[in-house]
């Protein structure tokens, strides 16, 4: 578990309620409002798309939406920067290949 | 096409300010930023800052973002996030991407304050997921709960990586080495201190060669560097580690300024691309403004102040303010500015290597190769002194901006003198009461409370605790030096958190008296 329960500075982190998502067809479980990447995160979830020519996987890098590194196709649509976008119930995420959902 | 008195571009620490600073006068304002919250990075800096009071200095920075958030809404400054500037063009027009539309606004002066961003190199597996930038640890831990990684090597010894290291730590993670090419750290000796006593080695003269794994980084190899900073085959060293942190530098985001004509610079001193300024941020445009890192690279502090005196000139330009109002104010804030800008780590030494402090001491060279001052060394320094009772040991051994542990002696104990970058000395005749204050209000944590002789054959030191879970009183551990290493046994003999101390514990430890000047840390 890498979510942080009891910060010696911070306290407990405030989140929002739990809700459901799919990443590449599996349900999973992630904090309303947190960013897609960070729920992911959180479900064991490192690589988030394999880049075009080479297929090497790449993930979050910067996290505050400007490497465009851990881009995904959410809800069908390609190149999601998901360390800026907020996680809904019910979102489909899947990993980007090129700039298609990979097959699984 | 909708027309502002003034457009303040980035809602940091700087553009808030110089909004703030404009509306206070009159001016209606108006900050655009890409981010979907304002504060920029202040809310993910959750160590006390440095500096005197006017600089906030011990406050922690989020608490300082709080306030600035509070002084822009009371000031009626309008801030529209989710917005990104990306034109600035001749005349102050500029166009802002809101979701899937573009805005055109025309500004009648325009204070640009985006800021600055990571610097990265490249090596084998640099593109793995788990190579990260040392703000996107922070962003992880500090704004979003959730640990980077379980095991982390940081590249990169100036403030960021040191601070950084230290806030790894404090969200559980364990920091397996700081490596940096250069041959000596380049942030704070105290930020340096406070990692290297909890364990962390230092590798300076080394950068990584390799960073291995398939999907996901599980190791990474550093290796010694020679003079020309190319890595000496048969000296590598490998690490378990699931993340790999970057911090070597940042780079101002001054794009935009590029683009409309501005006059720019390429100066290495404050990070690259600059435009050239004047003492008050104003442009070779008039009315166009520049503020915080944009305009070169230095920290939160300055950037406030940056960003008023530009909010206080951009008044003037518009007619809100008289030329004596403007120079009024530019005067104190110049001073506040140019005390921040004092000491070793001034912008002007940048790179120079000081043997002495202004104090005439010789400079701690393991403090500046292996992050801390070693126990010969230490003595040397004017707030290290001996005497009978609880005393406070100052081990603070670089003239650094900064002197909240003089105001917060209620006995007057702890003098910087009238130059805030002064090393701190014990007054004569002073008399300790042991109350803690400048443990607590230390933002290097290089202050401890020592009673060398209990009279029983202990010492006590009573040293600052940021780490969890909390030793309990009676526990019993391992008393570290300054380097990391158990030195002796330790009993945790109080714990003190106190609302004034904010959140630094103060944990006091009963140690065989001849290791009171050696034991600085306790690990349970």
């Amino acid at each position: 578990m890498s979510r942080i329960e009891n910060h010696p500075i911070l306290g407990e982190p405030k989140k929002g309620k739990t809700v459901s998502f799919t990443f590449d067809g599996k349900t999973m479980e992630g904090c309303e409002g947190e960013p897609i990447a960070v729920a992911l995160k959180a479900n064991g979830v490192s690589v988030h798309r394999y880049t075009q020519k080479n297929h090497s996987p790449r993930g979050i890098f910067c996290a505050i939406g400007r490497c465009t590194d851990c881009v995904m196709v959410v809800n069908g649509k390609p190149n999601i920067r998901t360390c800026v976008t907020p996680l809904e119930s019910g979102m489909t995420i899947q990993t980007q290949d090129g700039v298609a959902p990979k097959e699984v | 096409m909708k027309r502002y008195e003034l457009i303040v571009v980035g809602a940091g620490p700087s553009g808030l300010s110089a909004a703030i600073e404009a509306a206070k006068c009159g001016v209606e304002v108006i900050v655009f930023d890409e981010n979907e919250k304002p504060g920029g990075q202040l809310f993910k800096q959750i160590h006390k800052f440095f500096g005197s009071k006017e600089h906030h200095a011990k406050v922690r920075g989020f608490k300082i973002g709080e306030e600035l958030l509070r002084e822009a809404s009371d000031a009626g400054v309008e801030v529209v996030l989710n917005a990104t500037v990306t034109g600035l063009y001749q005349n102050k027009e500029i166009t802002v991407r809101i979701g899937d539309a573009i805005h055109h606004y025309k500004g009648d002066t325009i204070i640009i304050a985006t800021g600055a961003a990571e610097n990265m190199v490249t090596f084998p597996g640099w593109t793995l997921p788990g190579v990260i930038g040392a703000g996107a640890a922070q962003t992880l831990m500090n704004i979003h709960g959730i640990q980077p990684g379980k095991r982390v090597l940081m590249l990169g010894s100036g403030n960021v990586g040191l601070v950084v290291s230290f806030q790894l730590m404090q969200a559980g993670c364990e920091v397996v080495a700081v490596a940096d090419a250069a041959p000596r750290i380049g942030g704070y000796g105290v930020h340096a201190a406070k990692v290297a006593r909890t364990g962390v080695p230092f590798y300076l003269s080394h950068t990584i060669t390799k960073a291995h794994g398939t999907d996901h980084v599980t190791g990474v190899t550093i290796s010694e560097v020679d003079s020309s900073f190319k890595p000496i085959a048969g000296t590598e060293k490998y690490f378990d580690v699931d993340v790999i942190c970057i911090a070597v530098g940042l780079s101002p985001m001054s794009q935009l300024f590029k683009m409309s004509g501005c006059n720019m610079e390429d100066n290495p001193k404050k990070g690259g691309q600059v435009p050239i300024i004047d003492s008050y941020g104003e442009t070779s445009q008039k009315g166009v403004f520049a503020a915080g890192d944009v305009s070169g690279i230095e920290e939160a502090s300055s950037a406030m102040i940056e960003g008023r005196m530009a909010g206080v000139c951009a008044a003037q330009y518009l007619g809100y303010c008289t030329e004596e109002e403007k120079e009024n104010k530019l005067k104190d804030l110049e001073k506040d500015l140019d005390s921040l800008r004092q000491g070793m780590f001034a912008p002007s030494n940048r790179g120079k290597l000081i043997e002495k402090t202004d104090e005439g001491i010789d400079v701690s060279m393991s403090l500046l190769t292996k992050g801390f001052v070693s126990d010969d060394e230490i003595e040397r320094f004017p707030g290290v002194t001996h005497k009978v009772g609880v005393h406070p040991v100052m081990e603070c051994t670089q003239n650094i901006p900064c002197n909240p542990c003089q105001d917060a002696c209620p006995k007057g104990c702890i003098s910087i003198g009238e130059n805030i970058t002064n090393l701190p000395f014990v007054t004569d005749g002073s008399q300790c009461i042991n109350c803690g204050m400048c443990v607590a209000s230390c933002s290097g944590q290089a202050i401890f409370l020592v009673d060398e002789d209990c009279g029983d054959g202990y010492a006590s030191i009573t040293l600052p605790y940021e780490f969890l879970p909390l030793p309990k009183i009676g526990d019993v551990g391992s008393g570290l030096g300054r380097n990391g290493e158990r030195v002796c046994e330790a009993t945790v003999v109080n714990v003190k958190n106190l609302k004034a101390f904010d959140h630094t514990n103060l944990l006091t430890i009963k140690v065989p008296k001849e290791y009171a000047m050696k034991a600085r840390f306790f690990r349970a």
